[in-house]
């Protein structure tokens, strides 16, 4: 079978993949999709934000994902429904780093961000695959900065009466615009809703470089 | 995640008097490890019972947690009578 990233050449097109735990996180998964994606519309981008329908229905604390696509061209591969060669992975429970394939495809200088108390290099320990590619880990503590909002609101593309960015998606997607710039903060500040938090995890947010990491050992 | 469709078993079921699936691992679900504390332990067989993933076992040593399954739900955690068992961060163990 031909895989579908050798069917589309589109270098403008970024992927955005974010792992959640079912249930009590996947509204956050698709709150930091569809609040990156919507902000680049805003910049004249063009946007797809869908969730994994392979995960779905889900089950408590079952992996689940949420994916994105932003470019600057129209996107041809429209109709691939995951994401097989993700530039930015974005975990909103840091246990996903265990025994899970979360960096499997990734292109050279991707990023990693990921809502966790502990320091980079602990986590790195534990990333056994596609290391090669990562450029760096982003480390946020979102879970002080806001609360997973659980609600079925939102799910299977009804309106999300809850909001935009109202939990842990907020302070998340705003550490993946500081540590790749893939939309302006004001724009993202924009759409969602709770903004003090995206501010605080702005500044907050820690970029550490993966190659400082395996250099340390 | 990424096993063949035909590996996984209809509707999830396995085949008595199988104890084990390796087509759903559920393992790295948990981010919370029950960790037993055979001192309190009475084995009254109160968690065994309650485990819906039977992931725990009574062994001469006492009773074990099968981790490969263990979804971390806490239910055993929940009902141990003498409080024997508590729930620590997955992420705190290497291994």
């Amino acid at each position: 079978m031909v895989s579908s990233n050798k069917l589309f050449e589109e270098p403008g097109l970024k992927q955005i993949t974010v792992w959640a735990r079912g249930v009590y996180e996947n509204k956050e998964a698709r709150d930091v999709v569809v609040a990156l994606t919507e902000a680049a519309a805003k910049e004249g981008k063009y946007v797809q934000a869908w969730e994994n329908y392979v995960d779905l229905p889900d089950r408590i604390y079952v992996p689940v994902r949420a994916y994105g696509k932003i470019s600057d061209q129209p996107i041809e591969s429209k109709y691939v429904y995951e994401n097989e060669t993700p530039d930015i992975v974005v975990l909103t429970e840091e246990t996903l780093v265990k025994g899970i394939d979360i960096l499997e495809g990734i292109r050279p200088g991707a990023v990693l961000v990921v809502n966790t108390k502990r320091p980079a290099e602990y986590l790195f320990k534990f990333i056994t695959k596609g290391t090669e590619n990562l450029k760096s880990i982003i480390t946020v503590d979102a879970s002080s900065l806001a609360k997973s909002i659980i609600t079925l609101s939102g799910a299977e593309g009804a309106t999300d009466a809850s909001g935009i960015g109202k939990g842990l998606g907020a302070p998340l997607a705003a550490a993946v615009v500081k540590a790749t710039g893939i939309v302006t903060f004001e724009n993202l500040l924009s759409i969602i809703a709770n903004k003090q938090a995206a501010k605080t995890a702005y500044d907050k947010a820690q970029v550490v470089e993966v190659k400082r990491l395996v250099n340390a050992g | 995640m990424s096993i063949s469709p035909n590996e996984v078993p209809f509707a999830g079921t396995v085949p008595s008097p199988k104890t084990e699936n390796e087509g759903m691992i559920t393992g790295s679900w948990r981010t919370r490890r029950p960790i037993l504390d055979t001192d309190k332990c009475t084995e009254c067989l109160i968690c065994w019972i309650s485990c819906p993933d039977s992931s725990i076992k009574s062994t001469t040593a006492g009773m074990e947690f099968n981790l490969k399954y263990c979804k971390g739900c806490g239910i055993c955690n929940e009902v141990c009578p003498v409080g024997a068992i508590s729930l620590v961060p997955e992420l705190d163990f290497e291994d």
